[in-house]
């Protein structure tokens, strides 16, 4: 139900052009809402259909994109502080002209089109044509019912806050993402469990974006704020905790029930075929938006806490992975304890410790939970039109667990990524709560 | 007698050609014409977004000299049909004609003998209605929809298939369907269906098409007699770019019984890539066939996992792209870094040493600036081990247009494949296998009474020392590019094999000796017959 509202870009278009239309004789309200989630929805698109966007530069660009909608909005409202000088390397946005009148959907709408023409700037043809007919569609209807003065007006503003935080986003130094994140060569680990490549992929034959973890983060000081503890030591002896927790591995997944298979595949969110682990929790929110219909602000303001906590956690994630540089468990079960498994997820092309799906969900349910509050009962559609049935949680932090432990049915993690990850996600999630964005809310 | 001292010969040789190959350094590689300005051939694949997929060739002998002729789709500019010119083993040359195919809209091109009639006909894959061509004799067309009975629709059209279904009298056609060109903001989760003509129950022409869902967008479709059951399924490759909780296909294909995908728990695994173009051979000498499936950056090759020593192969198949070097995910020569975009594939042997090879037709998208914009076509050379190497630059084909369709033959019956490519807005190119000390080789037609005529869904099988090299005589595959005449086969230094014939049926020919360097017509129940150009 949800997907297929999205998938309803068109409508949503058409939604836009009854609410804005030119029987009205002013600009409709609902219109700011209306191209957020216009916007974001074809943003899970172009994430999902983009081949660069593996999950860490996905989420990159959602923290991006969330801040420019928050600043878009908050730059006229006295009730919401700009994140200039709360996130690192932000300078003070371009302010409002004194006295002048603006529209916010206006602004919103320049602000995310300029922003995702540049994020999504190399998808394929298709998606290039998408934004094309999306920023047609998207601006008549925004501009609908608007002065042309203060539309002329609130176009530039927007732009000027787009160009502001598309040149900050340029020194991050997560750019450029060359040969799809896979780098040409890698100094490979020379302990007894370093990671080693598992796929039979010639591209993924080094690991995929060795240096995330120095990108600048946003909320928090530096990638390693929310250090985590050594994985259990490597071991290859019975008994070990290590050898114990591959154990774990092999035998769930060898008995893994029609549920734990399900579970498996609904948090799979492998990049390319759907729109990526960050891209599901946007999905999550947008569905909650969808449900409680909350104001502009709030959506703006949740999208960037969101996008930003997110951004970090991959940050955060990265660094340990390349600090412990584990191997993966198909190389261990398969070298010690079974040359015959196979796990049932692909396993991904980079190194085992953190779980980054579990350390991004913690965070995102840390996030979403400061939003929404505790014990918010959700159902969660996002795959529905990949055939994947919906699924129900009693809170966030339940759905955010769920997502944890699918990759130990997938047979792709050890119980300390895991459960170390969920741990390191509420960490790094609480320095996006933290953010002082609005007053009273 | 003389056959009796011809195998052997062929015994004699089975002891010393497969070391004298392995000896060698490398496998030698064919020197490469391009004749594309002489020859003329001037063709360019345009188009708008609605062709950039697309873009196919089909080669085929219309004018009963062997041969083979070959049209061009123009994308938004009409299809040209040339007539080949060539002497034997001379220049290639073409002469663009009228022929009634002139067709604009036309991304892909089969030729199949549709009804039988011994003249060859063509079915069309179009951006609007698909168009069936009742060839009339001396490379002349006309449209047989009505008169077939044949719904060409209108959707666009990516992908196409063959058969010929158990005790029936016309063929059955797969067409793929891409994505709802209607669709412009929401291109994803678009695929639309795909089309299974079957023969009408009245014996005359296409009952009304079946929808063969789901549908997920495919650039390539095979019938393909994947476990030597006698009985074709349909292999689908699909676009994983724009469908939805998609993968690749197989399709069980019985008679009188709607089509039935292959499941898990028959042992099929899901795979999802950018799947564009297919290509088949017996690769391992196990007699299953081999699938290289192209896609963006790496590509992959599947071989049976498990062949049991007796009953039926599950559809569980290992990648063995790496291991046998042919991933061809990044360009190998040109300077760029980029993965690559693969679109047609083909098994031949290009430089008759008994070893198949492999091309790669590359070209990006369409201005995708993470994938290689100069992106060279692969020509990987088997070794005698089964791995390959690549000579696309030494060969002379390491072209850095746009590539889409393809198409190796013996454009100039000399006995060495050339080779033609479809290029996106750029002209087709045309390439002579001049050569070098290349080995022997063989071309074998199929004959078989209506109305099967060419024998598709038949297996060649020929033996060469201590091997026993297969192909499948299928109609569709590569990317919207088909064939239909000679099949080539490379013998290496050998001076003559043993052939037979896995009918179409399943009756299996006498094996019989064939000398190197000819051209044999099968004729079902006949010996072989050596045949001359001219």
């Amino acid at each position: 139900m949800f997907m297929n509202r999205l998938r309803g870009l068109v409508a949503l278009g058409a939604m836009l052009v009854l609410l804005a239309g030119p029987s009205l004789a002013e600009p409709a309200e609902g219109r700011a809402e209306a191209v957020l989630q216009g916007w974001y929805g074809l943003v899970l698109q172009l994430v999902r259909h983009t081949p660069t966007y593996s999950p860490p530069v996905a989420s990159r660009s959602f923290a991006y994109l969330g801040i420019g909608a928050y600043e878009a909005l908050a730059s006229g409202r006295p009730d919401m502080a700009s994140l200039a000088g709360q996130v690192n390397g932000l300078s003070p946005l371009p302010d409002r002209m004194a006295g002048a009148h603006y529209d916010d959907a206006v602004i919103l709408h320049a602000v995310l089109a300029q922003g995702v023409g540049d994020f999504f700037g190399n998808t394929g043809p298709m998606g290039q044509r998408a934004m094309q007919v999306a920023r047609q569609r998207f601006g008549d209807a925004a501009l609908s019912g608007v002065e042309a003065a203060v539309a002329a007006r609130s176009i530039a503003y927007g732009e000027a806050i787009a160009a502001h935080l598309l040149d900050w986003s340029q020194t991050d130094g997560a750019l450029p993402i060359v040969n799809m994140g896979f780098p040409f060569e890698h100094a490979f680990g020379r302990q007894p469990g370093s990671w080693v490549p598992t796929s039979l992929v010639r591209q993924q034959q080094f690991p995929l974006l060795p240096h995330w973890g120095e990108t600048r983060p946003f909320a928090m000081a530096h990638g390693q704020a929310c250090p985590l503890p050594p994985p259990p030591a490597y071991s290859e002896v019975q008994g070990s905790d290590f050898h114990r927790e591959a154990l774990e591995v092999y035998e769930v997944t060898n008995a893994l029930t029609d549920e734990q298979r399900a579970v498996a595949r609904f948090w799979s969110d492998d990049p390319m075929l759907s729109p990526t682990p960050p891209g599901h929790w946007v999905a999550i929110a947008l569905q909650l938006f969808e449900r409680e219909m909350p104001d502009a602000a709030f959506q703006a303001e949740t999208l960037a806490r969101l996008g930003v906590g997110m951004a970090d956690s991959f940050i955060g994630c990265w660094a340990s992975k390349y600090e412990y540089d584990l191997l993966r468990p198909i190389t261990y079960i398969n070298a010690h304890i079974d040359a015959d498994w196979q796990p049932l997820l692909i396993t991904p092309p980079f190194p085992e410790y953190p779980s980054g799906h579990s350390t991004l969900s913690g965070t995102a349910a840390t996030v979403l939970t400061a939003a929404f509050g505790e014990d918010v009962a959700f159902t969660d559609a996002t795959h529905e039109r990949d055939g994947l049935p919906p699924r129900r949680f009693a809170s966030f932090h339940e759905a955010a667990a769920e997502a944890a432990v699918s990759r130990l049915y997938g047979g792709i993690h050890f119980r300390a990524a895991i459960e170390r990850g969920l741990e390191q996600g509420r960490c790094i999630g609480a320095h996006a709560v933290a953010l002082a964005m609005s007053a009273g809310r | 007698m003389r056959s009796a001292r011809l195998l052997a010969a062929m015994a004699v040789l089975a002891a010393w050609y497969p070391h004298q190959a392995v000896a060698g350094e490398g496998p030698l590689v064919p020197e490469f014409i391009d004749e594309t300005q002489a020859s003329g051939i001037d063709s360019v694949f345009e188009g708008e977004w609605e062709f950039m997929v697309g873009g196919g060739v089909a080669t085929f002998d219309c004018s009963g000299n062997g041969f083979p002729d070959m049209v061009l789709a123009g994308g938004e500019a009409p299809a040209k049909f040339y007539r080949n010119i060539s002497d034997r083993g001379g220049e290639l040359r073409f002469a663009a004609e009228e022929s009634g195919l002139e067709i604009d809209h036309v991304a892909g091109a089969y030729p199949l003998d549709v009804d039988g009639d011994g003249i060859m006909d063509l079915v069309l894959l179009r951006v609007g209605e698909n168009l069936v061509m009742r060839g009339l004799g001396d490379c002349r067309f006309e449209p047989a929809n009505e008169a077939w009975g044949f719904e060409g629709g209108d959707a666009w059209s990516s992908a196409y298939a063959a058969t010929w279904e158990e005790g029936q009298d016309w063929p059955t056609i797969a067409i793929g369907n891409y994505i709802d060109r209607n669709e412009p903001m929401e291109p994803w989760g678009s695929c639309t269906d795909n089309w299974l003509h079957r023969p009408a129950s009245d014996g005359a022409g296409f009952a009304p098409p079946l929808p063969l869902t789901p549908s997920y967008c495919p650039l390539s479709m095979l019938f393909t007699d994947w476990n030597r059951s006698g009985r074709p399924a349909l292999r689908v490759s699909n676009d994983r770019e724009y469908y939805r909780g998609g993968q690749e296909q197989l399709w069980h294909m019985e008679p009188a019984e709607p089509p039935r995908l292959y499941t898990e728990e028959e042992g099929w695994a899901r795979l999802r890539i950018w799947g564009m173009g297919i290509a088949a051979y017996d690769l391992n000498g196990d007699g299953f066939p081999a699938y290289f499936l192209t896609s963006m950056a790496d590509n992959k090759l599947q071989v049976l996992a498990d062949v049991p020593e007796e009953g039926a192969p599950a559809p569980r198949y290992d990648d063995v792209a790496f291991a046998r070097g042919v991933t061809a995910h990044r360009p190998y020569t040109g300077g760029e870094i980029m993965p690559s975009t693969a679109w047609h594939a083909q098994f031949e042997d290009v430089n008759n040493d008994g070893f198949v090879d492999l091309f790669v037709a590359k070209g990006n998208v369409w201005e995708m600036p993470d994938f290689a914009i100069r992106d060279p076509n692969n020509l990987l050379l088997q070794n005698p081990d089964g791995t390959f190497e690549e000579a696309g630059d030494r060969a002379g084909v390491a072209s850095f247009y746009t590539a889409r369709g393809a198409a190796l033959a013996d454009f100039n019956l000399d006995g060495r494949v050339d080779l033609v490519v479809v290029n996106r807005h750029a002209r087709a190119e045309l390439w002579r296998n001049a050569g070098g000390e290349l080995g022997n080789w063989l071309q074998l037609r199929l004959e078989q009474p209506a109305p099967n005529v060419d024998a598709i869904g038949a297996w060649i099988e020929l033996r060469l020392g201590d091997r026993t090299i297969r192909r499948e005589t299928f109609s569709g595959g590569g990317h919207v590019s088909g064939q239909a005449g000679w099949w080539h086969f490379g013998l290496g230094a050998a001076e003559g094999a043993a052939i037979r014939v896995i009918w179409p049926d399943g009756q299996a020919s006498d094996w019989s000796p064939v000398e190197a360097n000819a051209f044999y017509r099968l004729r079902r129940g006949e010996p072989p017959a050596a045949w001359r150009p001219g």
